[in-house]
Protein backbone atom coordinates (compact mmCIF):
# COMPACT_ATOMS: atom_id res chain seq x y z
CA UNK A 1 0.00 0.00 0.00
CA UNK A 2 2.16 2.64 -1.46
CA UNK A 3 2.39 5.37 -3.55
CA UNK A 4 5.28 3.71 -5.62
CA UNK A 5 2.86 0.10 -6.09
CA UNK A 6 0.21 2.34 -7.61
CA UNK A 7 2.15 3.87 -9.59
CA UNK A 8 3.50 0.29 -10.82
CA UNK A 9 -0.16 -0.68 -11.17
CA UNK A 10 -0.54 1.78 -13.88
CA UNK A 11 2.86 1.56 -15.26
CA UNK A 12 2.03 -2.30 -15.96
CA UNK A 13 -1.16 -1.30 -18.22
CA UNK A 14 0.78 1.17 -20.10
CA UNK A 15 3.73 -1.61 -20.86
CA UNK A 16 0.24 -3.92 -21.83
CA UNK A 17 -1.29 -1.16 -23.75
CA UNK A 18 1.93 -0.29 -25.53
CA UNK A 19 2.42 -4.28 -26.82
CA UNK A 20 -1.35 -4.12 -27.80
CA UNK A 21 -0.74 -1.02 -30.01
CA UNK A 22 2.24 -2.78 -31.14
CA UNK A 23 0.60 -5.32 -32.35
CA UNK A 24 -2.01 -3.59 -34.19
CA UNK A 25 0.54 -1.88 -35.93
CA UNK A 26 1.90 -4.99 -36.92
CA UNK A 27 -1.41 -6.23 -38.12
CA UNK A 28 -1.99 -3.01 -39.87
CA UNK A 29 1.43 -3.33 -41.73
CA UNK A 30 0.72 -6.91 -42.75
CA UNK A 31 -2.66 -6.42 -44.15
CA UNK A 32 -1.43 -6.83 -47.60
CA UNK A 33 1.27 -9.69 -46.65
CA UNK A 34 0.31 -13.08 -48.85
CA UNK A 35 3.52 -15.28 -47.86
CA UNK A 36 4.96 -15.74 -44.17
CA UNK A 37 7.49 -18.05 -42.64
CA UNK A 38 5.06 -20.44 -42.53
CA UNK A 39 4.06 -20.28 -46.21
CA UNK A 40 0.61 -19.10 -45.45
CA UNK A 41 -0.69 -15.63 -45.44
CA UNK A 42 -0.23 -13.02 -42.38
CA UNK A 43 -2.79 -13.76 -39.68
CA UNK A 44 -3.95 -10.98 -37.51
CA UNK A 45 -2.74 -10.83 -33.92
CA UNK A 46 -4.61 -10.62 -30.95
CA UNK A 47 -3.11 -9.81 -27.26
CA UNK A 48 -4.77 -12.34 -24.38
CA UNK A 49 -4.68 -9.88 -21.35
CA UNK A 50 -5.12 -10.95 -17.59
CA UNK A 51 -4.74 -9.71 -14.34
CA UNK A 52 -1.92 -9.94 -12.35
CA UNK A 53 -1.41 -10.75 -8.92
CA UNK A 54 1.02 -8.69 -5.85
CA UNK A 55 3.85 -10.00 -5.04
CA UNK A 56 4.51 -12.66 -1.89
CA UNK A 57 4.05 -9.77 0.76
CA UNK A 58 1.57 -8.25 -0.93
CA UNK A 59 -0.67 -11.41 -1.34
CA UNK A 60 0.26 -12.49 2.21
CA UNK A 61 -1.18 -9.10 3.41
CA UNK A 62 -3.99 -9.23 1.32
CA UNK A 63 -4.85 -12.68 3.06
CA UNK A 64 -4.41 -11.30 6.25
CA UNK A 65 -6.38 -7.87 6.16
CA UNK A 66 -7.92 -7.59 3.03
CA UNK A 67 -5.62 -4.81 1.86
CA UNK A 68 -4.17 -6.20 -1.63
CA UNK A 69 -5.41 -4.68 -4.48
CA UNK A 70 -3.58 -6.56 -6.98
CA UNK A 71 -0.51 -5.60 -8.97
CA UNK A 72 -1.95 -4.56 -12.44
CA UNK A 73 -2.57 -6.20 -15.63
CA UNK A 74 0.01 -8.08 -18.28
CA UNK A 75 -0.37 -9.51 -21.16
CA UNK A 76 -0.84 -13.40 -21.07
CA UNK A 77 -0.07 -14.19 -24.71
CA UNK A 78 -0.61 -13.14 -28.15
CA UNK A 79 -2.35 -15.13 -30.23
CA UNK A 80 -3.33 -15.56 -34.23
CA UNK A 81 -6.83 -15.38 -34.81
CA UNK A 82 -7.97 -18.93 -36.45
CA UNK A 83 -10.84 -16.76 -38.74
CA UNK A 84 -10.52 -17.62 -42.21
CA UNK A 85 -8.36 -15.89 -44.68
CA UNK A 86 -9.78 -13.67 -47.34
CA UNK A 87 -9.83 -14.98 -50.69
CA UNK A 88 -9.12 -13.27 -53.95
CA UNK A 89 -8.64 -14.25 -57.28
CA UNK A 90 -5.46 -13.03 -59.28
CA UNK A 91 -4.40 -15.66 -61.47
CA UNK A 92 -0.87 -13.63 -62.13
CA UNK A 93 0.50 -13.34 -58.52
CA UNK A 94 3.31 -15.86 -57.29
CA UNK A 95 1.54 -17.28 -54.31
CA UNK A 96 -2.05 -17.72 -56.03
CA UNK A 97 -3.07 -21.31 -55.99
CA UNK A 98 -3.51 -23.78 -58.43
CA UNK A 99 -7.64 -22.37 -59.22
CA UNK A 100 -5.77 -18.41 -59.38
CA UNK A 101 -7.52 -17.34 -55.83
CA UNK A 102 -4.40 -15.74 -53.33
CA UNK A 103 -5.29 -15.61 -49.73
CA UNK A 104 -4.92 -12.52 -48.34
CA UNK A 105 -4.19 -11.85 -44.37
CA UNK A 106 -7.59 -11.71 -42.16
CA UNK A 107 -7.17 -8.10 -41.78
CA UNK A 108 -10.06 -5.62 -41.36
CA UNK A 109 -8.30 -2.21 -41.72
CA UNK A 110 -11.30 -0.97 -39.65
CA UNK A 111 -11.45 -3.23 -36.77
CA UNK A 112 -7.96 -2.43 -36.43
CA UNK A 113 -8.26 1.41 -36.28
CA UNK A 114 -11.29 1.26 -33.54
CA UNK A 115 -9.20 -1.35 -31.84
CA UNK A 116 -5.95 1.65 -32.02
CA UNK A 117 -8.63 4.18 -30.70
CA UNK A 118 -9.81 2.37 -27.55
CA UNK A 119 -5.73 1.07 -26.58
CA UNK A 120 -5.19 4.83 -26.98
CA UNK A 121 -7.33 5.98 -24.67
CA UNK A 122 -7.27 2.84 -22.25
CA UNK A 123 -3.20 4.17 -22.30
CA UNK A 124 -4.41 7.80 -21.55
CA UNK A 125 -6.54 6.90 -19.07
CA UNK A 126 -3.63 5.27 -16.98
CA UNK A 127 -1.52 8.56 -17.60
CA UNK A 128 -4.70 10.41 -15.89
CA UNK A 129 -4.28 7.59 -13.20
CA UNK A 130 -0.57 7.87 -12.51
CA UNK A 131 -0.78 11.69 -12.64
CA UNK A 132 -3.25 11.72 -10.07
CA UNK A 133 -1.12 9.15 -7.76
CA UNK A 134 1.86 11.67 -8.22
CA UNK A 135 -0.17 14.86 -6.88
CA UNK A 136 -1.62 13.01 -4.06
CA UNK A 137 1.99 12.08 -2.86
CA UNK A 138 3.20 15.49 -3.63
CA UNK A 139 0.25 16.25 -1.07
CA UNK A 140 1.55 14.26 1.39
CA UNK A 141 4.73 15.95 1.46
CA UNK A 142 3.09 19.10 2.33
CA UNK A 143 1.58 17.66 5.83
CA UNK A 144 2.84 19.68 8.91
CA UNK A 145 4.47 22.27 6.99
CA UNK B 1 0.15 9.24 20.04
CA UNK B 2 0.05 12.46 22.02
CA UNK B 3 -0.72 13.87 19.00
CA UNK B 4 -2.98 11.93 18.00
CA UNK B 5 -5.37 12.31 20.71
CA UNK B 6 -5.32 15.36 21.82
CA UNK B 7 -5.51 16.64 18.03
CA UNK B 8 -8.48 13.61 17.10
CA UNK B 9 -5.66 13.37 14.08
CA UNK B 10 -6.37 9.59 14.31
CA UNK B 11 -9.25 9.71 12.13
CA UNK B 12 -8.08 11.94 9.86
CA UNK B 13 -5.09 8.94 9.53
CA UNK B 14 -7.10 5.91 8.86
CA UNK B 15 -9.57 8.28 6.66
CA UNK B 16 -6.20 9.22 4.43
CA UNK B 17 -4.66 5.36 4.76
CA UNK B 18 -8.58 4.76 3.11
CA UNK B 19 -8.18 6.91 0.39
CA UNK B 20 -4.59 5.45 -0.71
CA UNK B 21 -5.96 1.97 -0.78
CA UNK B 22 -9.03 3.27 -2.76
CA UNK B 23 -6.16 5.04 -5.67
CA UNK B 24 -4.93 1.86 -5.08
CA UNK B 25 -7.83 0.12 -6.02
CA UNK B 26 -9.16 2.12 -8.92
CA UNK B 27 -5.56 1.88 -10.55
CA UNK B 28 -5.87 -1.62 -11.05
CA UNK B 29 -9.34 -1.33 -12.19
CA UNK B 30 -8.13 1.13 -14.74
CA UNK B 31 -5.82 -1.32 -15.41
CA UNK B 32 -7.71 -4.05 -16.37
CA UNK B 33 -10.19 -2.52 -18.38
CA UNK B 34 -9.40 -4.82 -21.33
CA UNK B 35 -9.04 -7.71 -19.03
CA UNK B 36 -11.60 -10.15 -19.62
CA UNK B 37 -13.27 -11.88 -16.50
CA UNK B 38 -11.97 -9.02 -14.12
CA UNK B 39 -13.84 -8.29 -11.14
CA UNK B 40 -13.89 -4.59 -10.33
CA UNK B 41 -12.48 -3.67 -6.33
CA UNK B 42 -13.85 -1.40 -4.27
CA UNK B 43 -12.85 -0.28 -0.73
CA UNK B 44 -15.00 0.08 1.62
CA UNK B 45 -14.57 2.55 4.98
CA UNK B 46 -17.79 4.95 5.33
CA UNK B 47 -20.28 2.63 5.51
CA UNK B 48 -17.78 0.26 7.67
CA UNK B 49 -17.03 3.43 10.23
CA UNK B 50 -20.69 4.25 10.50
CA UNK B 51 -21.32 0.69 11.22
CA UNK B 52 -18.90 0.63 14.15
CA UNK B 53 -18.80 4.15 15.36
CA UNK B 54 -22.61 4.67 15.49
CA UNK B 55 -23.76 7.66 17.71
CA UNK B 56 -21.27 9.41 20.13
CA UNK B 57 -22.29 11.18 23.61
CA UNK B 58 -20.30 14.54 24.53
CA UNK B 59 -19.23 13.87 28.05
CA UNK B 60 -18.46 17.50 29.36
CA UNK B 61 -17.88 15.76 32.89
CA UNK B 62 -15.97 13.02 34.43
CA UNK B 63 -19.13 11.40 35.94
CA UNK B 64 -20.98 11.37 32.85
CA UNK B 65 -22.06 7.97 31.26
CA UNK B 66 -20.13 7.37 28.24
CA UNK B 67 -22.20 6.81 24.91
CA UNK B 68 -20.93 4.77 22.33
CA UNK B 69 -16.85 4.31 23.17
CA UNK B 70 -15.76 6.56 20.70
CA UNK B 71 -13.04 4.71 19.40
CA UNK B 72 -11.80 4.55 15.83
CA UNK B 73 -8.89 2.14 16.40
CA UNK B 74 -11.60 -0.75 15.03
CA UNK B 75 -12.46 0.93 11.72
CA UNK B 76 -10.32 -0.32 8.75
CA UNK B 77 -10.81 -0.20 5.49
CA UNK B 78 -11.58 -3.45 3.43
CA UNK B 79 -10.68 -4.21 -0.09
CA UNK B 80 -13.65 -6.10 -1.64
CA UNK B 81 -14.71 -7.36 -4.92
CA UNK B 82 -17.84 -5.33 -5.81
CA UNK B 83 -20.79 -7.35 -6.17
CA UNK B 84 -22.74 -6.35 -9.38
CA UNK B 85 -25.77 -6.81 -10.69
CA UNK B 86 -25.26 -8.36 -14.22
CA UNK B 87 -22.36 -7.70 -16.34
CA UNK B 88 -23.16 -5.63 -19.44
CA UNK B 89 -20.02 -6.39 -21.14
CA UNK B 90 -19.65 -9.39 -23.58
CA UNK B 91 -16.52 -10.72 -21.63
CA UNK B 92 -17.42 -10.12 -18.18
CA UNK B 93 -15.53 -7.55 -17.34
CA UNK B 94 -17.27 -5.32 -14.86
CA UNK B 95 -15.60 -1.84 -15.11
CA UNK B 96 -16.90 0.86 -16.64
CA UNK B 97 -14.11 3.58 -17.22
CA UNK B 98 -16.13 6.60 -16.74
CA UNK B 99 -17.20 5.79 -13.40
CA UNK B 100 -13.53 5.04 -12.33
CA UNK B 101 -12.02 8.00 -13.58
CA UNK B 102 -14.96 10.04 -11.86
CA UNK B 103 -13.91 8.25 -8.78
CA UNK B 104 -10.59 8.74 -9.06
CA UNK B 105 -11.14 12.65 -9.79
CA UNK B 106 -13.40 12.69 -6.16
CA UNK B 107 -10.74 10.42 -4.47
CA UNK B 108 -8.16 13.05 -4.86
CA UNK B 109 -10.32 16.13 -3.96
CA UNK B 110 -11.54 13.74 -0.31
CA UNK B 111 -7.79 13.45 -0.12
CA UNK B 112 -6.33 16.85 -0.24
CA UNK B 113 -9.31 17.95 1.96
CA UNK B 114 -8.34 15.31 4.07
CA UNK B 115 -4.63 16.86 4.28
CA UNK B 116 -6.00 20.39 4.38
CA UNK B 117 -7.52 19.25 7.53
CA UNK B 118 -4.43 17.85 9.46
CA UNK B 119 -2.43 20.88 8.90
CA UNK B 120 -5.17 22.64 10.52
CA UNK B 121 -4.73 20.41 13.32
CA UNK B 122 -0.73 20.75 13.10
CA UNK B 123 -1.05 24.31 12.76
CA UNK B 124 -3.41 24.64 16.30
CA UNK B 125 -0.24 22.18 17.52
CA UNK B 126 1.78 24.48 16.47
CA UNK B 127 0.06 27.57 17.54
CA UNK B 128 0.11 25.56 21.76
CA UNK B 129 3.51 25.21 21.61
CA UNK B 130 4.68 28.86 20.37
CA UNK B 131 2.52 29.96 23.32
CA UNK B 132 -0.50 31.47 20.88
CA UNK B 133 2.07 33.94 19.73
CA UNK B 134 2.31 32.99 16.03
Amino acid sequence: MSYFKTMDISASALTAQTLRIETISQNIANSQTTRTETGEAYRRKLVVMEEKKGDFTGELQGGINKVNAGGGVRVARIIEDESPLRRVYEPGHPDADDEGYVFYPNVNPVTEMVNLISATRAYEANVTGINSTKGMAMKALEIGR
Amino acid sequence: MIISNMFRTGLLEKALDASVMRNDAISQNIANVDTPNYKKKVVRFEEVFNELAGIQGQVSNRRHMPIGDGNHSLVQPQLEEANSWGVARLDQNEVDINVEMAEMAKNTIKYNALIQRLNGSLTKLKSVINDGRR
